[in-house]
């Protein structure tokens, strides 16, 4: 069965005052009016989102969701795995295909409301209770101790890091919904910028956001404008580090995009340009190597030459990722898609990425615990 | 460090489980007593659980290929090797901890916590007794039964220094007094090994008229600790004209091993904590006699407008009123300014028998819920 996304909307990433309702709405009804429909034309929701039960003591967020269509009764659901939820909850949209024929997947999340120690803690729920949090690892020490394997590997540097932190924060300058579209940063910036876990640094952190994003699937195409979902792909692996075998590589990545490509019928070499994880530098060094676009230890020459910037040969991030564009956990992996279904219609204005006919989005939860995996393509 | 393995396919599993998801096989626990630092990072960002920062963690490896995230409280290499259980505890030091009172049972309790064993030295068998219950009774709060017994049989009590000669280092917590201090730190010194150090937990009395009570000056200094020792991270050390380099090196050292921070003082009136500390306490009673606002208001200003966990009243009330006179006294003779001496409130109070929580009343009357006298 084929999958199509018929419309997009995203509010803007950052801090806001907005409820969790009011952002809902505002992404859908973006996405409706993109796409042309009503919410009478909706066949099911799925919502996503990680945190609502520690941040704001909000679980059961379809029925929450529900509040912006009273008098409709949708088939709903939500979906929670972790950084990973919004990533998920399109894989759950494209099944759903299977019964339900226009489906709305929204991503949310408020991140703004707790600060600090308790934020910290909150986002850690998505280690081990055991094996991690009580031992304190938290997610930049354990992107830390990535980011040490990946340079005793291959002999990245903080340079290398550094060099995503640029390139995702100039994309993100030209992208309105970013959570750092009004912020320059510049290598005096990141040069300043406290340890947060050694190497990791605070421009090497994306930051916590609030947002939501809205994509309409259906298995047909509406308009000229529709993009093909043309792989879904999950998988997942042992949740703490100590349980891998390595740390410079996250097997439910590889396994997730071999499927991908399997299930597209592409190579990674026909990739055009790539929405990824960049919870943290690292991780899109360690994305690019995964998903094969690179060779093990050989991303960061793609960096260094620019390829990898808007205008290179293959742009990655050009929404600013996850780094400048903003992190609203639950909202992420929706953001993705909603980023290279923008790209893809040629309608991404000044971070547009010329004549692309094939992207991808790799959205991850945890430290490789959960990843998603899509394939998008303009229909031929 | 613990795994469970598979006998028949080998899989290896993190969590307990009765048996291997595809031989069905029941699994064997593989115990590691030790593991190599395979990557580590200090941490700089606190959260709930792990407030104190920086702390370290390192993903471990032991021989047989088990792995594990470790927290630690002191920087480490990658290759290091990584103790864990029992074996590690045998391998530490026996201390020595003189004195009953607060900072006595704090440290006896902090040592081991920390897997020392432990000869703790006091005046009478009575005091002993009494002292030892409570931290028994207090360390089974938060230990099970198997846990408490293996503790308690590290922890020996001695009322005429027998056991202090096998000691490594001994620690004198006795009353904040030079004639006293110096009596004990004599005592002690005779009965240590020769090659032993002896720290006092002075808060700030002068290191060498105590250094001139015993033999041997260069294996002696100051760990002064804070109450209470389980929890605050800070250790302020100090050093007298003789004491030796290794010495030295080693009270910071020793400090760091048992998880705290050490920071290194000169040997000046009331060290760098008591010197900032003892002279708001005095300013506050000051307030108090001029009749800037009650005790309970001074307390709720500073409290809100310096963000200390506590008011300075109450916070002399916990320390004991006569201790805040004391150091005053020292303070103001040693430096010999006046502005160190302590409010005639303060001696009024301690005149009349009023000494704080310890008293029932101070600035503020313990008998029920604390309120203003």
């Amino acid at each position: 069965m084929r999958a199509y996304i018929v419309g997009v909307g995203k509010t803007r990433f950052g801090p806001t005052s907005k409820s969790i309702a009011e952002l809902a709405q505002e992404a859908t009804l973006e996405a409706l009016s993109d796409a042309g429909l009503g919410p009478d034309d909706l066949d099911a929701l799925i919502v996503s989102n990680f945190l609502g039960g520690p941040n704001q003591r909000q679980l059961h967020l379809n029925s929450v969701v529900a509040g912006i269509f009273p008098g409709l009764h949708l088939p709903g659901w939500r979906v929670e795995a972790a950084c990973a939820s919004g990533g998920v909850a399109i894989h759950n949209g494209v099944l759903s295909l299977a019964k339900y024929r226009t489906v709305l997947v929204l991503g949310l999340e408020r991140m703004s409301d707790v600060v600090g120690n308790e934020l910290t803690r909150n986002i850690g729920m998505a280690g081990d209770a055991m094996l991690d949090q009580v031992e304190g690892l938290n997610f930049p020490a354990s992107y830390a101790l990535v980011t040490q394997a990946h340079m005793a590997a291959y002999g990245t540097t903080t340079r290398d890091l550094d060099l995503v932190s640029l390139k995702n924060h100039r994309n993100a300058n030209l992208n309105p919904k970013a959570h750092f579209y009004l912020k320059h940063v510049d290598q005096r910036d990141i040069d300043a910028g406290p340890s947060v876990a050694h190497p990791l640094r605070l421009f090497d952190c994306c930051p916590v956001s609030d947002g939501a994003s809205a994509l309409l699937i259906a298995s047909e195409p509406r308009g000229g404008r529709s993009i093909e979902i043309l792989a879904s792909a999950v998988s997942t692996d042992v949740i703490s580090l100590s349980q891998r075998s390595t740390l410079t590589s996250f097997a439910a990545a590889k396994d997730a995009a071999s499927r991908a490509y399997l299930e597209a019928g592409i190579r990674p070499s026909d990739v055009d340009l790539a929405e990824v994880h960049d919870c943290f530098t690292i991780a899109e060094i360690v994305a690019m190597e995964d998903l094969g676009l690179a060779k093990p230890g050989e991303a960061v020459a793609l960096l260094r030459a620019g390829e990898t910037a808007l205008g290179g040969r293959m742009p990655v991030n050009p929404s600013g990722g996850l780094k400048a564009g903003g992190h609203a956990i639950g909202a992420t992996g929706v953001s993705q898609a909603y980023e290279i279904t923008t790209q893809l219609r040629g309608e991404a204005g000044a971070r547009q990425v010329h004549s692309a006919r094939i992207g991808l989005t790799h959205n991850i939860g945890g430290v490789g615990g959960t990843c998603a995996i899509h394939v998008l393509g303009v229909p031929r | 460090m613990i795994h469970w393995v598979c006998p028949s396919c080998a899989r290896r599993y993190s969590y307990h489980l009765p048996e291997c998801t595809w031989c069905r096989a029941p699994l064997d626990d593989r115990v590691a007593a030790s593991a190599e630092i395979v990557a580590i990072t200090e941490v700089c960002v606190p959260s709930v659980g792990h407030e104190d920062v920086p702390y370290w963690c390192a993903l471990v490896r032991a021989c047989d290929g088990g792995q594990s995230i470790v927290k630690l409280d002191h920087p480490a290499m990658v290759g290091d090797e990584v103790p864990f259980g029992r074996e590690a505890a045998s391998a530490l030091a026996i201390v020595g901890v003189v004195g009953t009172g607060v900072m006595g049972r704090g440290l006896a309790e902090l040592l081991l916590s920390r897997g020392h064993h432990v000869v703790w030295a006091g005046r009478s068998a009575d005091r002993l007794s009494v002292a030892r219950d409570k931290l028994i009774e207090r360390l089974g709060r938060v230990m099970d039964d198997e846990q408490l017994e293996s503790v308690a049989a590290h922890l020996e009590t001695s009322v005429d220094l027998h056991g202090l000669d096998r000691c490594a280092v001994v620690i004198e917590a006795v009353v904040e007094n030079v004639a006293a201090k110096r009596s004990v730190l004599r005592a002690v010194e005779s009965v240590m090994a020769p090659g032993a150090i002896l720290a006092t937990n002075t808060s700030g009395l002068p290191i060498e008229e105590l250094a001139n009570a015993i033999q041997r000056p260069e294996r002696f200094g100051v760990l002064h600790f804070f109450n209470p020792a389980t929890r605050m991270r800070l250790v302020e050390t100090a050093v007298g004209s003789r004491t030796s380099p290794e010495t030295s090196a080693f009270l910071d050292a020793f400090a760091r091993s048992l998880g705290k921070i050490p920071v290194r003082v000169a040997a000046q009136p009331a060290f760098a904590v008591n010197r900032a500390l003892m002279p708001l306490i005095n300013e506050a009673v000051r307030e108090l006699e001029e009749e800037v606002a009650s005790a309970e208001l001074i307390d709720e200003a500073v409290r809100l407008g310096l963000n200390h966990p506590m008011g300075p009243l109450a916070l002399a009330d916990l320390i004991g009123l006569d201790t805040v006179v004391n150091i005053m006294d020292n303070l103001s003779a040693r430096t010999g300014d006046p502005t160190y001496a302590p409010r005639p409130f303060l001696r009024q109070l301690v005149a009349a028998g009023k000494l704080g929580r310890k008293s029932g009343e101070g600035f503020f009357s313990y008998e029920s819920v604390p309120r203003a006298i």
